[in-house]
Parts: C-alpha cells; sequence; structure tokens
C-alpha cells in the first residue's frame, strides 16, 4: 500500500499549497473583488457562478444593476447617470435586505496621495448616503476610500483614469473583520 | 467625413425601407415586444426576450484578452460587444452591426453620450427622401436611435458611429446597420450606466483570446 500512501501525500502537499495559493489570493482581491479562482475554459464560456443567475443573488446585482459609478476630475458630487445606478442599487438593496455592503471609493486624480485617500473616501460617503436618502439601512453599509490604490493601468492615461475616479459597490454577507 | 454622412444616409433609408414595405412583417413581429416601461419620462416597448435566442441576451462571460477593465470590445463577426470586467470576464452583449461595405474598425473614445437622442437625418438622405422630417424628437417611437446614444470619437474627431438603442430587436445578432452598434434598447441603457465619457472602445472584426493577434486585429486601419 506504499504507492497509494506516496499518492495521498503529494496529493495533501499539493492541497496545502493551493489552499496556501488561496489565501494570499483572497487577501489581494478581497480589497475590492470577489477572490478569482483560476480560469480555464474559453472566451465566451459562461463566468463562474454565472451560468444561471438567480434574483437576489450577488452575480444578479452584478448583472443587472451594476456595482460601478463614475466620478469627474476632482469631483466627488454624484452626476445623473451615477445617481441613477445608485438608484437601481437603491431598488435592489431593499428588494434583498440581508445583504450588506461596502462602498469602496477610489481616486486617481490630480494631488498627494493623501489627498487621493480624502478624495476616494468622499466619494465612498457621497456614494453611501444617497443610499440612505433612498432607503437603504445605513447599519448595513461601510465606505471606505482606497486612494489610488488598485488602479486599472496599460490604457491611454486619459481612458485609465475614468475608470480610477469610482466607487463600486461590493456586497458582502457580513462586517469586515476590524 | 463624407464617407461618413453617406453611411448614416444609406442606414436611414434601410430603416425606412423596413417600415416602409414589410408592414406586414412588421405586424408579425409584434411579439418581439413586450409591454412598456417608462425610462427618464419616455414610455417605450420592452423587448421580449423570452422570444430572442438566450445567446444574445446580456450575460457574463470569460474573456481572456487583455484589454484593461473598463474597455468596451466589439465582435463584428460574431455580433456581441463586451465591457471587460475583472478576473478574465466581461459583460456581453448582443448587437446588430453593419452591413457588408458598412462595416468600421477601429480604435476610439466614447467622447459623448445622450438620453432619448434627438435623430437628424443628414441632408443628403433629406435630398433622396423629402418626405422624411428635419428631424425625429427624441423620445419619438419613431427615432431609429432609441433610449441611448454614445458617440464614438477618434482623436477628438466624431467618427460618425455610435452605439444606440433599436426600433428592430430583431435586428440584433445581424448585419442590418450602416455601421452603427446597434443593441436592444434595454441594453442600450444598461451600457450607458457603465461606459464614463473617456472609456476606450475598440471594433474588431473578431476577437482573438490571444492578446497578440488581437493587437494586431486592432491596428487596421478604418476602411471604406
Amino acid at each position: 500500500m506504499s504507492a497509494p500512501t506516496g499518492y495521498m501525500r503529494q496529493l495533501m502537499a499539493a492541497a496545502v499549497l493551493l489552499a496556501l495559493t488561496a489565501c494570499t489570493t483572497t487577501k489581494v482581491a478581497s480589497l475590492e473583488e470577489p477572490a478569482a479562482a483560476p480560469m480555464t475554459g474559453q472566451t465566451n464560456d459562461p463566468a463562474p457562478g454565472f451560468e444561471t443567475v438567480a434574483a437576489g443573488s450577488e452575480e444578479d446585482f452584478i448583472l443587472n444593476v451594476g456595482r460601478r459609478i463614475y466620478f469627474k476630475q476632482d469631483s466627488a458630487t454624484l452626476d445623473s447617470v451615477a445617481m441613477a445606478t445608485l438608484d437601481n442599487q437603491a431598488i435592489w438593496l431593499n428588494k434583498n435586505p440581508t445583504w450588506l455592503l461596502k462602498l469602496q471609493g477610489f481616486a486617481d486624480d490630480s494631488g498627494s496621495a493623501s489627498q487621493m485617500e480624502t478624495l476616494s473616501q468622499k466619494r465612498a460617503d457621497a456614494a453611501m448616503a444617497y443610499l440612505v436618502s433612498k432607503g437603504v439601512d445605513a447599519r448595513r453599509m461601510w465606505a471606505k476610500g482606497y486612494g489610488n490604490d488598485r488602479e486599472v493601468r496599460d490604457c491611454t492615461e486619459r481612458s485609465c483614469k475614468v475608470q480610477n475616479r469610482r466607487v463600486v459597490t461590493n456586497l458582502r454577507s457580513q462586517p469586515d473583520a476590524a | 467625413m463624407p464617407w461618413t454622412r453617406r453611411n448614416i444616409v444609406l442606414g436611414g433609408l434601410a430603416l425606412l425601407g423596413a417600415g416602409a414595405v414589410q408592414k406586414p412583417a412588421f405586424a408579425a413581429a409584434s411579439s418581439n415586444f413586450a409591454g412598456t416601461a417608462v425610462d427618464n419620462g419616455v414610455t417605450f416597448q420592452k423587448t421580449n426576450f423570452a422570444k430572442i435566442d438566450k445567446k444574445w441576451h446580456r450575460q457574463v462571460v470569460k474573456y481572456f484578452s487583455s484589454e484593461p477593465i473598463g474597455t468596451v470590445v466589439v465582435d463584428t463577426r460574431h455580433h456581441f460587444l463586451y465591457v471587460i470586467m475583472e478576473n478574465k470576464t466581461a459583460i456581453r452583449y448582443g448587437v446588430g452591426v453593419g452591413r457588408e461595405g458598412f462595416k468600421w474598425f477601429g480604435r476610439a473614445t466614447i467622447d459623448a453620450k445622450s438620453l432619448w437622442p434627438r435623430w437628424t437625418p443628414p441632408p443628403e438622405m433629406r435630398k433622396r427622401h423629402p418626405e422624411l422630417p428635419e428631424f425625429v424628437a427624441g423620445g419619438s417611437p419613431k427615432n431609429p436611435l432609441g433610449p441611448r446614444a454614445m458617440y464614438l470619437h477618434r482623436d477628438g474627431v466624431d467618427t460618425g458611429y455610435r452605439f444606440h438603442g433599436t426600433l428592430e430587436p430583431w435586428s440584433i445578432g445581424k448585419d442590418a446597420s450602416s455601421g452603427c452598434i446597434r443593441m436592444f434598447n434595454e441594453d442600450a441603457i444598461d451600457l450607458y450606466q457603465r461606459c464614463p465619457i473617456g472609456t476606450a472602445v475598440q471594433v474588431l472584426p473578431h476577437i482573438a483570446d490571444q492578446a497578440e493577434s488581437a493587437a494586431q486585429v486592432s491596428q487596421i486601419t478604418p476602411v471604406e
């Protein structure tokens, strides 16, 4: 029975390695995005979790509501497009009251790193205040600014910057650990 | 860009033709709509997605090319428009694209966008079709742009091409337009929310899973 045992050992070693990798991935990804499973398959296959989309699921939120709103340069003011997305978010959140949400602000504008952090926090706060005004319980939400972390790169400066002036509404099932 | 205008003219003509000649077809296609919805004060007919091949429904798919998050990529041959998301995924929409001879490829940015845009048939078109009005008001049930238009510019110059809605949901998945990318009205509304001014756009003959070949294809300069 030594052969299967050796095989099992290898398997366990692989599992440990996988677990370690998974931990690292989760840590990085939890800043904004759900943890990414290593992806196989082909372009146009349904994305993981999107084979069938149940109403009230996170996938439903991503596909039919949208998580992101965008801001003009150096501004934390919600424009009509951002408000329209937040309106849709509020309707969905009021229909699906068990979800918590973390509003994550980003900024990639002119100014120092600390100014960017302040601006990104203002953006996240503005989104949260708007959702509260639309009936979403403030106790379900928390807002955090990440400054110019997690920039979208490798595009023209303008196209990248517009992506980086954003707030992402991230659904959570429990509060962040302190 | 005179050729651009001509394309718009011909697209409008095709639309006119469809309305005028194919009345019975239009009546038969009434099941393409299901009830009404209100958007920014305008009542419009909802697309009956139960009648539409699932392939053309908005969905989240795997996407293995390397475009940055937020980029819009159009696969002309396969009639798909993608908005690139995180983790090798994209939101995919079915679209109608230009007929043979009316296709356009290249890079652009969304530099302007509008709600229930007014449609102004270009002068050349009105010369050939004097019965056409000077413009079709935004929100009119006869306005071919539908609820949204996103205007594609290149180096600050209007290419004449747009993403917009449609009066003809059955034309999604087909080569039907004069080069504009048409979408279900619900999808045009959705895309508008997801694309800030400045969004990068790539209109490709088709996408390639390999970044290298995708980059090669996107080097093609506008044709015609």
